[in-house]
């Protein structure tokens, strides 16, 4: 993990047992950074995940899904303009519209799914972390409306914040594809499991 | 396999080419230009501005969620959870957060509307407010001096109803209809009420929270979503609770399930009682409590000792060693634990004799006023607590609303059967599926006008049985419905009235009695977009042309105001500045504080034997059997048809949003599940279309895709509730998906009288194409 020189380390923290695809962080998300309804752009999703146990037994996993604010972003490397950046205070990558020339390579380097083209802002758009409410004091609109409270948000470098606590006391913690070393700071994490 | 995976695929392989393009081109801004832009923004994407406040409770569902809107610029900008309000503490399930594109939607209602063309055909005329209600009183007044007073039925639903009862009252009909008792909770209602003295209610007292085993009978607790039960689900297991649910299909909560039971549809009670059965014959009851509070354990003991796990086992296809290990563990956790009902209870006829299963399953555990079990709702009590230098005074104050003067409630018999044909059906609430009958039948007596406020009689009756739109509209007169989009029922209204939707108005505020009782005020975050009124109005504008003004004197914000002077002043600021105001004199486990129970029944304990049911017995019959006594569901006569369910899913409520841009968009069509061996004898393949053919109302579906799964039981199909919509003003919901109110059965539970929708059997016909 890296990171640990920087201001702030923010992570989100889902646990996977509480979501229970309600998709109210879908709605909450869009409402607060007006994204054109259509359901190729979004900037979280939640995925529902069909599949049978070994017995055959439906088995169905709700996969919330957002950028993950790499500590190694392709999408920042990739991007000719420098459009694409990742903040030195906090981590958080976010794109410059004005600098987006539309060229999607970002788009296409993102192993997690979290860009998309948005043709009202002429640019590729993602999550921000809430970049404008966490600097205000909010949580991020998907952590504050999720109903089954999966999402938890909070800085890693400050070991006593809920996100810490929580890897800290979890069962099981993992990343989503760790090997693509993207380093992400979203983490998935169960309780019970 | 899953569902978003490729979403995103028509960024083409190509994208990395013109990268690479323009990395060698001359479009790169110098840097220095990059890093002062980049700093600007970064100043930018650290600005936030909230937007102006106004407290309000949610009208997207019916369990009124506490919502702060947010207004940029006269704009509602973002919904946010009110965090003190106890329904959703802070959050907003996916309906909730899209109220904007139901006040934003181009297709609302503007004006009132008059009928042009003929019924269903969608013509009418604007017309002024004065205009709308002269014509409504005239014709009231017809039908008033040919037909009487009680040929006028009301069908209501949402906060707004109560002026409508008044004008109800005013007129002299006893008929009006809440249409959440017949074609939803009625049946539960009056099982736990036979047994516990008092109603579930739509705010379930289940504290999931602190539990630690529930069992869910086909309780979708998580699909239905009520952000408090779903919350303190969440919360229930994450702390390590174990989840049993019950449902033919493996639905949103039974994914978080530990054990599902895909139960032999319409079984539900042989399964409890043969919990039953085990807990009581393995003395694994809570005899303290049950001697203490429950009448009739004996005849209850003696009742049970048929129902055996090997005869539940046949009935439901559960094995009977599964029954034994859930009887035990279920016992073993008692009392934290809780045997939970469905809330829309309207499946199969023998739905009122299940829920006092249920009820008895509970009681049985000893869970009520405990952690984990079931919490005693409370009273109106605050604390006023005196601090000075030599004293500390506390104070309980009950808080009661004032009480209005109202017109007399009229003695007269009610035409659809509530309170004595079906003598358990309460009469403030009545029964839709009894007024349409009576409609169409003219007995007892004519029905001739229909009020309809906020509610969608074409997507909530079975239309198909009951032949609604083809013999019971032709019967009437008048047809007024008010409502904030033109729905269904909408297209065949001689006279619409355009409501202010929630985010555009006042209303009375929300009073809940609940484990710890609270208010809520409504406040418009913008002033209304069109020429629209609230419902004390448009009441008021009626009862004005037929001369009951006097009942409507006082007006919308007098009667706020007069409830919350009756608040002492600290909670009156609160309720202003915070939306919401919380009783904190309250305890919701009495028992654990060794405080007496109370209930409500004749014998003033939880009655494992009615006593009420044995009066009815002794004069209507066996029907009315004291005991939960398990008759088998209705099953097809014919071979390869499958039992039509139909329920909700997270994003939709009612008939009401599928014309909402947001929630459309989240589920757009009502794929119908076919179970995947099922699938594979007729040839059906993953969206396929096929057609469904009611052998029960004999009509078909629209052609709709299949969703082949293994998430369903053999024999049955399901679809979401709410879709084939016929209204042609409805843009984006017209026609999409199908309605299983065209499908349905009209079956009723002889006790509670409410409907049982989920006895028809269809045939799959795939669509040639």
């Amino acid at each position: 993990m890296g990171g640990e020189k920087r201001k702030h380390r923010y992570a989100m923290v889902i646990v996977l047992d509480r979501c229970i695809g309600c998709m109210a962080c879908y709605a909450a998300c869009k409402d607060e950074w007006n994204i054109p309804i259509n359901k190729e752009m979004f900037r979280t999703e939640v995925l529902t995940i069909e599949d049978s146990d070994n017995k055959g037994n439906p088995k169905v996993t709700f996969l919330p899904i957002l950028c993950n604010q790499c500590d190694n972003p392709p999408c920042v490397e990739v991007c000719p303009t420098g459009a694409s950046y990742k903040r030195e205070e906090d981590g958080i990558v976010l794109v410059e519209p004005s600098m987006c020339i539309g060229c999607k390579a970002c788009i296409e380097s993102c192993p997690y799914d979290a860009r998309y083209y948005n043709e009202r802002k002429t640019a590729v758009d993602k999550c921000t972390f809430c970049l404008p409410r966490i600097s205000n004091g909010l949580e991020p609109a998907c952590v504050a409306t999720c109903v089954g409270e999966a999402r938890n948000f909070g800085d890693l470098n400050d070991k006593n914040s809920r996100v810490s606590k929580m890897l800290k006391d979890a069962k099981k913690v993992w990343r989503l594809q760790e090997d693509k070393g993207t380093q992400p700071n979203v983490y998935y994490v169960s309780l019970n499991y | 396999m899953s569902k978003g995976m490729s979403r995103r695929a028509f960024i083409k392989a190509g994208s990395i080419a013109v990268a690479s393009a323009a990395i060698g081109g001359s479009i790169l801004p110098k840097i220095s230009t990059a890093n002062s832009q980049i700093e600007s923004y970064n100043r930018m994407m650290t600005q936030y501005y909230e937007g102006k406040k106004a407290f309000t409770y949610c009208e997207m569902c019916f369990w009124k969620c506490g919502v702060i809107a947010h207004v940029r610029n006269g704009v509602v900008h973002k919904l946010d959870g009110n965090p003190l309000n106890p329904n959703n503490q802070g959050h907003l399930c996916a309906k909730g957060n899209s109220g904007i594109y139901l006040l934003y939607d181009p297709n609302r209602l503007k004006t009132p509307l008059i009928r042009t063309g003929k019924r269903g055909e969608g013509k009418f005329k604007k017309v002024s407010w004065d205009e709308a209600f002269d014509y409504i009183g005239k014709k009231l007044k017809t039908i008033i001096n040919k037909y009487g007073a009680r040929s006028v039925a009301s069908l209501l639903h949402g906060t707004g109803e109560e002026p409508f009862k008044i004008l109800s009252r005013a007129i002299g009909t006893p008929n009006v209809i809440i249409p959440a008792y017949s074609q939803c909770m009625g049946s539960r209602e009056i099982g736990w009420f036979l047994t516990y003295g008092t109603g579930v209610s739509g705010h379930a007292p289940f504290d999931y929270k602190n539990s630690k085993y529930i069992i869910s009978f086909g309780r979708n607790i998580l699909g239905s979503i009520q952000v408090r039960e779903a919350k303190d689900l969440a919360e229930g297991l994450a702390r390590g609770a174990k989840l049993v649910y019950c449902d033919p299909r493996f639905s949103e909560t039974a994914a978080k399930a530990d054990v599902w039971l895909p139960i032999n549809p319409g079984t539900d009670l042989a399964l409890i009682l043969g919990l039953i059965h085990v807990i009581i014959r393995d003395q694994l009851v809570n005899m303290e409590f049950v001697d203490k509070y429950c009448y009739g354990f004996d005849r209850l003991a003696d009742f049970i000792r048929e129902y055996t796990p090997d005869w539940a086992s046949k009935e439901t296809g559960i094995e009977p060693s599964l029954i034994e290990k859930i009887a035990w563990e279920f016992a073993k956790n008692a009392p934290n634990v809780v045997a939970v009902p469905p809330r829309r209870f309207s499946r199969y006829g023998n739905d009122t004799q299940t829920s006092r299963g249920i009820a008895i399953l509970n009681a049985l555990m000893g869970n009520w006023g405990v952690p984990g079990g079931i919490w005693q709702r409370n009273k109106f009590k605050y604390i006023v607590t005196n601090i000075n230098a030599n004293d500390c005074e506390i104070k309980e104050i009950k808080f009661r609303p004032p009480k209005e003067k109202k017109p007399p409630r009229p003695r007269v018999l009610r035409a659809d059967g509530a309170g004595y044909k079906f003598p358990l059906a309460p009469g403030f609430l009545g029964r839709e599926n009894g007024i349409i009958e009576a409609t169409r039948t003219g007995k007892p007596y004519p029905i001739k006008a229909w009020i309809v406020y906020d509610t969608n009689p074409i997507g909530s009756s079975p239309i198909g049985k009951n032949k609604l739109i083809e013999e019971v509209i032709p019967k009437l007169d008048l047809i007024v419905d008010i409502d904030v989009i033109p729905n269904d029922i909408s297209m065949f209204a001689d006279v619409i009235l355009p409501e202010s939707t929630y985010l555009e108005r006042y209303d009375l505020p929300h009073i809940q009695k609940d484990a710890h009782p609270f208010i809520a005020i409504r406040e418009p975050a913008v002033k209304p977009l069109f020429d629209t009124k609230v419902s004390w109005d448009i009441a008021k504008g009626i009862a004005e042309k037929l001369g009951y003004g006097k009942y409507f004197e006082e007006s919308l914000k007098e009667r706020i105001e007069k409830i919350i002077k009756r608040l002492p002043e600290g909670k009156q600021r609160e309720l202003r500045e915070r939306g919401v105001t919380v009783f904190e004199g309250a305890n919701p486990y009495p028992q654990v504080s060794g405080e007496p129970l109370k209930f409500h029944t004749r014998t003033r304990k939880i009655e494992l034997y009615s006593t009420f049911l044995e009066k009815l017995q002794k004069r209507r019959g066996d029907a009315y059997y004291p005991l939960p006594k398990y008759t088998p569901p209705k099953r097809s006569q014919e071979e390869n048809t499958f039992r039509l369910l139909f329920g909700r899913v997270p994003v939709h409520t009612h008939t009401r949003t599928q014309n909402n841009k947001m929630l459309e968009e989240l589920y757009t069509e009502n794929k119908v599940w076919i179970n995947t061996d099922d699938a594979k004898k007729l040839g059906v393949n993953e969206d396929d279309l096929v057609v469904l053919y009611s052998l029960t109302s004999k009509r078909e579906s629209a052609p709709i895709k299949a969703k082949v799964t293994n998430r369903i039981r053999s024999g049955c199909v399901f679809i979401a509730h709410g879709f084939g919509h016929i209204s042609k003003l409805l843009d984006i919901a017209y026609k999409k998906g199908i309605s299983d109110s065209l499908l349905c059965s009209d079956d009723v539970d002889p006790i509670s009288g409410a409907a049982a929708f989920l006895n028809a059997f269809v045939k799959i016909k795939k669509v040639r194409g």
